[in-house]
């Protein structure tokens, strides 16, 4: 038996590791990029007092964040063509899951962010003749934004790592390349180790990053 | 210095739930002047402020300014609505934008609302910050500000919009005692510049110096109402007395 873990194997394999990281972080950006759009707007639909937005809005985010996201993606591989004549490959249907799964959550987050800046702002902006959508985009949502940068932060590092998911169906992102890499080598430990590091180096920045925006914050406003 | 009549207030009732704040308040200001209201907490004076300003819906009366109408709880025929920023209110809170700097909070609204380009906006904005004496603290986030520098860019703020009437609100009674005198002084100015203002405060000796007219509330009614002269020192009414002797003895403890 040769070495017990021999992470040489797996070099030659990177080229094809690095370009399914590349597919994971592409399906990361559009889940994140279609999530934080359109939770927004269903927070903003369950904030507007209009039953009418209100309501779907609050069917959608309980919906989506009470069903497995892995469930999501395979129904919507699966179950979108025959129901709706749509076909999308493994990469648009896992992006798509993505992004409206997360859109649940960022929505529940910036709703909260939104309830959380005092009424007094609504009442100054109010008094100034600010109408409700101009104080919404120039009083409370920059105030709200700087409330949920940590959680958003964990939203985001959160769905990158849940595009393995994609993985079941077949989406040539970063574990399912490292399945087939596995497969070949017959060194399950390795490949997994170094797509663990992978999925860290993609992650960590955004830790980071997110970080770097809460300390800017709190020093504006010191 | 006092004109035409600019703000009317005919029975105004509010309540909150089963709870009257405003009983049938009735209350005439004349353009330019400056009325103080004083009565015990709980009277509604600040309600009623909170009324005038729109921030409250009413059950019952009307409000006109200048004809127009600012809140009825009936359909008034012809009469068209005020702008909102016609009316213009300042805090005990302050509630500056804290995202913004001082300038910005300035300048947001004169921009948004009335269509000023920046360079207008900005110039009205450090016209009025030299008035309130804030001139070196345009770039400043209203957290670098003390209480009264807060305050004192906020009825800047409030000014920006050339409001026609000013509802302060408390406005010094969130300030460390050192720095109300600072605020007052703004308003002091303002109001001799001819602003007109409904001052809800605890500041007699404020009342004193620059009401036309004090008015004394109590149980969300207008007991009573004169030149500050009469009214602090022949109040007619047992309750303004009886209100008055409360706090004059209180002030004489300290």
């Amino acid at each position: 038996m040769g070495a017990m873990f021999d992470i040489d194997v797996v070099v030659p394999y990177l080229p094809d590791l690095a370009s399914g990281l590349w597919v994971t972080f592409r399906l990361g950006v559009i889940s994140v990029v279609l999530g934080v759009v359109l939770g927004l707007l269903l927070a903003l639909a369950r904030l507007s007092g209009t039953r009418l937005l209100a309501w779907p809005a609050y069917l959608y985010i309980e919906l989506f964040r009470t069903t497995p996201p892995l469930v999501q993606i395979i129904w919507f591989y699966y179950g979108l063509p025959p129901l709706t004549g749509i076909e999308l490959d493994p990469f648009g249907a896992a992006a798509l899951a993505l992004g409206l799964n997360i859109a649940a959550f960022f929505a529940e987050i910036f709703r909260a962010g939104v309830e959380a800046v005092p009424a007094t702002q609504w009442q100054a902006a109010k008094v100034l003749g600010l109408g409700r959508l101009d104080t919404l985009r120039s009083v409370i949502l920059p105030q709200a934004a700087r409330l949920v940068l940590a959680p958003t932060g964990t939203t985001v590092i959160y769905l990158v790592k849940g595009t393995a998911l994609a993985s079941a169906i077949g989406a040539p992102e970063l574990l399912r390349v490292g399945q087939l890499v596995a497969l070949e080598t017959f060194r399950p430990v390795e490949v997994l180790t170094v797509i663990a590091v992978a999925y860290f180096v993609l992650t960590y920045p955004i830790a980071l990053a997110f970080m770097a925006l809460e300390k800017r914050v709190a020093r504006a406003r010191a | 210095m006092t004109g035409e009549l600019l703000l009317s207030v005919r029975q105004l009732v509010k309540r909150y739930g089963s709870t009257t704040v405003l009983d049938g308040v009735d209350l005439d200001v004349a353009a330019g002047s400056a009325l103080v209201i004083i009565g015990p907490s709980g009277s509604g004076k600040s309600t009623l402020l909170r009324c005038i300003a729109r921030l409250e819906p009413i059950a019952a009366g009307t409000i006109m300014l200048d004809g127009k109408f600012v809140a009825s709880s009936e359909r008034v025929g012809q009469a068209q609505a005020v702008a909102a920023h016609d009316i213009g209110m300042v805090f005990q809170s302050f509630n500056l934008f804290p995202h913004l700097t001082v300038l910005d909070n300035l300048t947001l609204a004169p921009r948004r609302v009335l269509g000023l380009g920046r360079a207008e906006a900005e110039a009205r904005a450090r016209d009025l910050l030299a008035v309130v004496g804030l001139a070196e603290k345009a770039e400043a986030y209203p957290a670098k500000l003390s209480g009264g520098q807060q305050q004192r860019a906020a009825i800047a703020r409030a000014l920006m919009m050339r409001p026609r009437l000013m509802l302060f609100d408390e406005v010094t009674s969130a300030l460390d005692p050192e720095l109300v005198g600072e605020v007052l002084k703004v308003m002091r100015t303002l109001s001799r510049e001819g602003m007109t203002m409904l001052v809800v405060t605890h500041e007699m000796g404020f009342a004193r110096d620059v009401a036309d007219d004090v008015v004394f509330m109590d149980h969300g009614r207008v007991v009573e109402r004169g030149p500050p002269d009469q009214l602090f020192a022949a109040p007619q009414e047992p309750r303004t007395r009886a209100f008055l002797s409360r706090l004059l003895g209180r002030d004489g403890d300290e």
